[in-house]
């Protein structure tokens, strides 16, 4: 409960409204007696023999008091609801600020998917308990009493007994739900199931129809369909079950108005009028009670969500400015690897070792080696995206750990290996990586130097062209140019190539090569690589093995006269291309 | 959640679907009639009740009250009411247990109507040919057969049924109220129609609004979602502020979107309240002339006001209803959709002959997967019973497009593959699989237990045909290390087990059932020594007797083929024995050299 009110202090950022809304609910429920408690007591003045003539006044002091209890209704559920989103987007912005600010680390472990809908459904549990929910208990909490206050004074017996079958309920949805929620649970894994069996074979269909087992494949999701619907009937039960019992409570309370009120009515001459009165209140106290059991039911799965929003809140990131980082004056470039290592987070062994490998500024490094050998993680730990374990990487003769993280990350430009861009148009996905606004002039140029000036051309919008699900679809080869000039638009230091010419043909990656070379004197670039083309002109050459170690640091001539890797996948590589060309 | 999904918007009514599913609900007709009958008795004992009350109020009550104003004796009343009492607690007893039925009954009806379209739904899938599973991603073939079917489930317990009904008990509430006193019934038929109205009215902006808010939730969630994936991305290039400027942008037109759906509710709530407060003060007055003229008694006005609340509730949930109604008519549609896709290949339903000796051609085969660009041209070549043909070539040579045409996942845009001499397309489907031993590069396991998946509900595999499977295989030294043996669990699709493992399984599978003719999609990714020792003498006791075609990836396999065919950009280019290839210094020769060379390969993009 204490997380929940932390949480609710969200709430009280938006003190006034949260009143004012509040303030509204007494105001609409005590009107809401009013009107009936002014119905009953008409009902005696006829009874009386009274002139019916006051009835027309009467008729406008109800619609008058329904109209006011109206506008109280509408103004609690604006202001209250409406500051519940208001938290909703405050709290998304945090999450949101907050996972972008985690580590690289954090997200590797993590399936974007799964973030996102468990961030909308925790921020939206704990919107629906704190908002909506709280404002229908104090309903209730109002409603109930002032109806059992004004009733009691009408006839104490009955209005005492009205309690026992609210208390009945009350305890008989208590020992209900574990068994609800034990049923849902298994309605839901057994839902779980199914999918996953429509997943697994679906997925596996060229199995399951070259071994015909259509057949066996469908008696299995057929059990496990008839399990579905043996949980659903059985929560089906249940669930009539409380049905039945709030039924029960609201029935019987009848069925005391009727006994108690009958009788008091022979008995010592009970007004018809406050028979009416018990009747009409009891409509309006049990719909109230409903809800806060409803409301009851959603706790658990409130807290436990708040809980999780706070611990992702609570969350640190590790990769942040050292207290001593200090800006270089200017930076140049020049790279020097000594005995870096990388381990991840709880795993065994190393990812990565013993990297030592120094460029000069302009230079060009080259990383290769078989998939999994940890090229990637060793590009990642330029930008400190991922922290090196051991060793030390430094820029001009400083430790990356020590410069600031905005100088470091201004100075690299990045090319990831998948070609991500934004669902958004061409132009926007390049000025990303500017921090100034780009001319279109600068834009054409950089066009040009990735080779995708030509092909964007060909767009109707041109450089306005959107890219992705609302937009055209981009090969992968066009993606990683524009992922280049993407990096280019920061005019970096350092370019950092993640394999990202793989899907560009030899023959514009020759022209590329030559662009960059043009464009960028004396920018140093790393570039990892599948294709021993791409880092054949390279000063230095890292060669990694399929276990993180380094097998051999030097020049392609040097690589190619001594038997490894290197040698025979450049043969292989080498005849693979002849052999494209017959 | 599926956003895209959920944004479909189906009809609130469509005649072609109602008709469809009644369909599926025939069978179940008896649910169906026990749904009605609970409901219609629960709405009589709903009628009935206010109607004891107003007899007893007006009956013993009264008579009792009158009787001691009189000075009389009340007891012969007080005899009458407690026997009123009696019979209404019976219908209380009554109202409970129906309520209860009323949940459980319609569920049940529900789930068993939706459990057969689920089955069937997921049988056709299943039928559907190759090309039809290629073209649309797992995911949303997996949210038909649930989320979708499910859906529909509302549509019976909240949508259909309770609709018809609430319709009912709104007519039939007026016309008793009419027979009670047609004064009052005047104010409340004047009443309904503006209730209905606001219902209906907001109902569409309602939807409207909420569809907004589901469009920007989905846009929201996307662009969170795209963040994510290129938080790298991100993060390298120091955009953390400026993504998160975005993000507001994308919350502040959601919070509007939210606001606007927050204003519908606040203004509709209250509407209806008023409306009926209004009603309801209309009544009193009218009933109170009526009272004061001593036409209507206390019971009657009593009796009055419970039926106005009876049929307030239906109307009040019109709104709702139709919202599920809406969205399950969506997932109908989707569902329909799927059904009335046609299965391309299919085979007759009786075999031409029942033994098979395994003569394979293929006569003159071309095949484009879009119909147009061939991906294989003119295939012409024969596999005797008993031998061994090897396929060899670089990727994207059409290898694979000959293993998916032998097992029919799809048919030759021209010319003819033959077993037997009989066209495969004039062979039952599961007959001509059940002939066949397939290993696949995909070595697919699935959730079960390791006997599961080796027997994989075969009618042939016996326990001594497993076992020598399991033996030849060496599967059964995989199997021996697992606790449980065979019946140790198979976990997320053999992710315990390493690759040379699932290999040597995926061997003993299609050894097992003994099968005259073998395809095998032999698999590239590297294993220690061993392990490729045990391969090898698997995949030579697979071969050994049996009509073969290989996509060979190791030395091993192509040396012992009958035959080779080298297959280049979609073509036959040559075709022999090992040797006399190798002689030949060709292609063949080259894709030695690479493809057997000590290199290690990467796997190609």
């Amino acid at each position: 409960m204490k997380i929940l009110w932390r949480h609710f202090d969200r709430f009280l950022r938006h003190r006034r409204d949260l009143l004012l809304g509040f303030a509204c609910i007494p105001a609409a429920q005590l009107l809401d007696i009013y009107f009936t408690v002014r119905i009953g007591d008409a009902l005696d003045r006829l009874r009386a023999g009274e002139d019916a003539g006051f009835l027309r006044n009467l008729f406008v002091l109800l619609v008058g008091i329904a109209a006011l209890r109206g506008v109280f209704r509408y103004f609690q559920r604006w202001w209250i609801v409406a500051v519940s989103r208001y938290v909703e987007n405050q709290l998304k912005q945090e999450i949101f600020d907050k996972l972008v600010s985690l580590p690289f680390a954090f997200h590797a472990k993590r399936k974007s998917g799964e973030l996102v809908s468990r961030a909308t459904s925790d921020v939206e549990n704990v919107r629906m308990f704190l908002g909506p929910g709280l404002m229908y208990s104090a309903g209730a909490f109002v409603m109930v009493p002032a109806s059992l206050w004004v009733l009691f004074d009408l006839e104490w017996r009955l209005a005492l007994a009205m309690v026992v079958p609210l208390v009945l309920m009350g305890l008989g949805m208590k020992a209900f739900t574990p068994r609800l929620h034990k049923i849902s649970t298994a309605v839901q894994e057994s839902l779980a199931e199914l999918s996953h069996r429509a997943q697994e074979s679906f997925s596996g269909v060229r199995v399951v129809k070259g071994y015909a087992l259509e057949g066996s494949m469908a008696a299995r999701f057929r059990a496990q369909s008839r399990e579905v619907e043996r949980h659903q009937v059985e929560l089906g039960r249940v669930r009539g079950a409380t049905h039945a019992l709030t039924h029960a409570a609201f029935d019987s309370t009848f069925v005391l108005i009727l006994v108690l009120g009958g009788w008091a009515m022979i008995d010592r001459d009970l007004p018809a009028g406050d028979v009416f009165k018990f009747i009409d209140l009891t409509f309006k106290v049990f719909w109230p009670i409903i809800a806060l059991g409803w409301i009851a039911g959603m706790y658990p799965r409130a807290l436990s969500s708040a809980e999780r929003i706070d611990e992702l809140l609570a969350t640190r990131s590790d990769i942040v400015d050292a207290p001593d980082a200090r800006a270089l004056p200017q930076v140049r470039g020049a790279l020097r690897l000594a005995g870096v290592g990388f381990r991840h987070e709880g795993a065994e062994r190393d990812a990565l070792s013993g990297v030592d490998v120094a460029i000069h500024a302009g230079g060009v490094l080259g990383v290769v080696g078989p998939t999994g050998s940890g090229k990637s993680t060793l590009l990642l730990l330029l930008g400190r995206l991922h922290e090196a374990t051991r060793g030390s990487i430094e820029l001009d003769g400083t430790d990356v750990r020590r410069l600031p993280l905005e100088q470091l990350r201004t100075a690299l430009g990045y090319v990831p290996q998948d070609g991500f861009l934004f669902s958004d148009t061409w132009r926007a996905n390049v000025q990303f990586g500017a921090d100034e606004p780009l001319s279109d002039e600068r834009l054409r140029e950089l066009a040009r130097i990735a080779c995708m000036d030509e092909e964007l051309e060909r767009f109707p919008a041109g450089m306005d062209v959107v890219i992705g699900e609302r937009g055209v679809t981009l090969s992968g080869g066009q993606r990683q140019r524009t992922c280049l000039a993407r990096a280019l638009a920061r005019d970096p230091r350092v370019l950092v190539l993640d394999d990202a010419l793989s899907a560009v043909d030899t023959e514009t990656e020759a022209r590329l090569i030559e662009n960059l070379r043009r464009a960028g004197a004396g920018r140093t670039v790393v570039v990892a690589a599948h294709r021993l083309s791409s880092v054949r002109r390279a000063d230095a050459i890292v060669v990694l093995r399929r276990d993180g170690t380094v097998e051999a640091v030097g020049k392609h001539d040097a690589l190619i006269a001594r038997a490894g890797w290197y040698r025979d996948t450049w043969r292989a590589q080498q005849m693979r291309e002849e052999l494209e060309v017959l | 959640m599926s956003v895209h999904d959920e944004n479909v918007v189906g009809k609130a009514w469509d005649g072609v679907v109602v008709r469809r599913l009644s369909g599926w609900a025939r069978p179940h007709w008896r649910l169906f009639a026990a749904s009605f009958a609970v409901l219609l008795g629960l709405f009589a004992l709903d009628l009935l009740g206010p109607w004891m009350w107003r007899h007893i109020l007006d009956g013993p009550v009264a008579e009792a009250v009158a009787a001691r104003g009189a000075g009389g004796d009340s007891t012969i009343h007080m005899r009458e009411f407690w026997w009123w009492i009696g019979g209404y607690c019976l219908l209380v007893v009554a109202q409970v247990a129906l309520r209860h039925l009323e949940v459980s009954q319609l569920n049940r009806t529900g789930q068993a109507v939706i459990a057969d379209l689920r089955e069937a739904l997921y049988g056709h899938i299943q039928a559907l040919e190759l090309s039809f599973h290629v073209r649309r991603p797992t995911g949303a073939l997996v949210t038909r057969v649930t989320s979708d079917v499910e859906n529909l489930n509302e549509m019976f317990t909240s949508g259909i049924i309770t609709l018809l009904f609430d319709s009912l008990k709104v007519v039939v509430l007026l016309v008793a109220i009419f027979l009670l006193d047609w004064r009052l019934a005047l104010v409340v038929a004047a009443g309904t129609p503006v209730l209905v109205g606001i219902s209906i009215g907001f109902r569409g902006g309602a939807r409207n609004a909420h569809r907004a808010v589901r469009a920007e939730l989905a846009r929201l969630n996307g662009y969170l979602q795209e963040v994510l994936q290129g938080i790298r991305v991100v993060q390298v290039f120091r955009r953390e502020r400026q993504v998160g400027e975005r993000f507001a942008g994308r919350l502040s037109t959601y919070l509007a979107a939210n606001l606007r759906t927050i204003f519908l509710f606040a203004l509709f709530f209250p509407a209806i309240d008023f409306a009926v407060s209004i009603i309801q003060g209309g009544t009193l007055w009218v009933g109170g002339l009526s009272i004061a003229e001593g036409r209507m008694s206390t019971g009657e006005f009593v009796q009055f006001w419970f039926y106005v609340a009876l049929l307030v509730s239906p109307i009040r949930e019109l709104g709702e209803r139709y919202n599920i109604l809406q969205s399950a008519f969506a997932s109908a549609e989707r569902i329909f959709d799927v059904l009335d896709t046609r299965a391309k290949v299919v085979g007759p339903a009786k075999s031409p002959r029942d033994a098979w000796t395994g003569r394979i051609r293929f006569e003159g085969v071309s095949f484009g997967y879009d119909g147009s660009t061939m991906v294989l041209e003119d295939a012409d070549f024969e596999i005797a019973p008993g031998r061994t043909t090897a396929l060899v070539g670089a990727t994207g040579s059409g290898k694979t497009t000959l293993v998916n045409l032998l097992l029919r996942f799809y048919d030759p845009s021209a010319g003819r593959i033959t077993l037997d001499g009989v066209d495969l397309r004039d062979i039952p489907l599961d007959a001509l699989h059940a002939r066949m031993g397939l290993v696949l590069q995909e070595d697919f396991l699935f959730s079960g237990t390791v006997r599961d998946n080796l027997v994989m509900g075969r009618a042939g595999v016996d326990d001594a045909a497993l076992r020598e499977a399991m033996r030849a295989s060496h599967a059964d030294e995989v199997v021996a290390r697992l606790p449980g043996g065979l019946d140790a669990p198979v976990a997320e699709r053999g992710a315990t087990f390493s690759t040379g493992e699932r290999q040597l399984l995926a061997i003993a599978r299609a050894l097992a059932a003994r099968p005259p003719l073998v395809v095998l999609d032999e698999a590239t990714a590297s294993v220690d020594s061993g392990t490729e020792a045990k391969i090898e003498d698997a995949t030579r006791k697979l071969l050994a007797g049996r009509s073969a075609l290989v996509v060979a990836h190791r030395l091993s396999t192509v040396r012992r083929a009958d035959e080779i065919l080298v297959l280049h950009k979609g073509r036959i280019r040559e075709r022999g024995r090992h040797e006399e290839l190798l002689a030949r210094g060709g292609l063949y020769a080259r894709l030695h050299a690479l493809q057997f060379s000590e290199a290690e390969v990467e796997p190609e993009h």
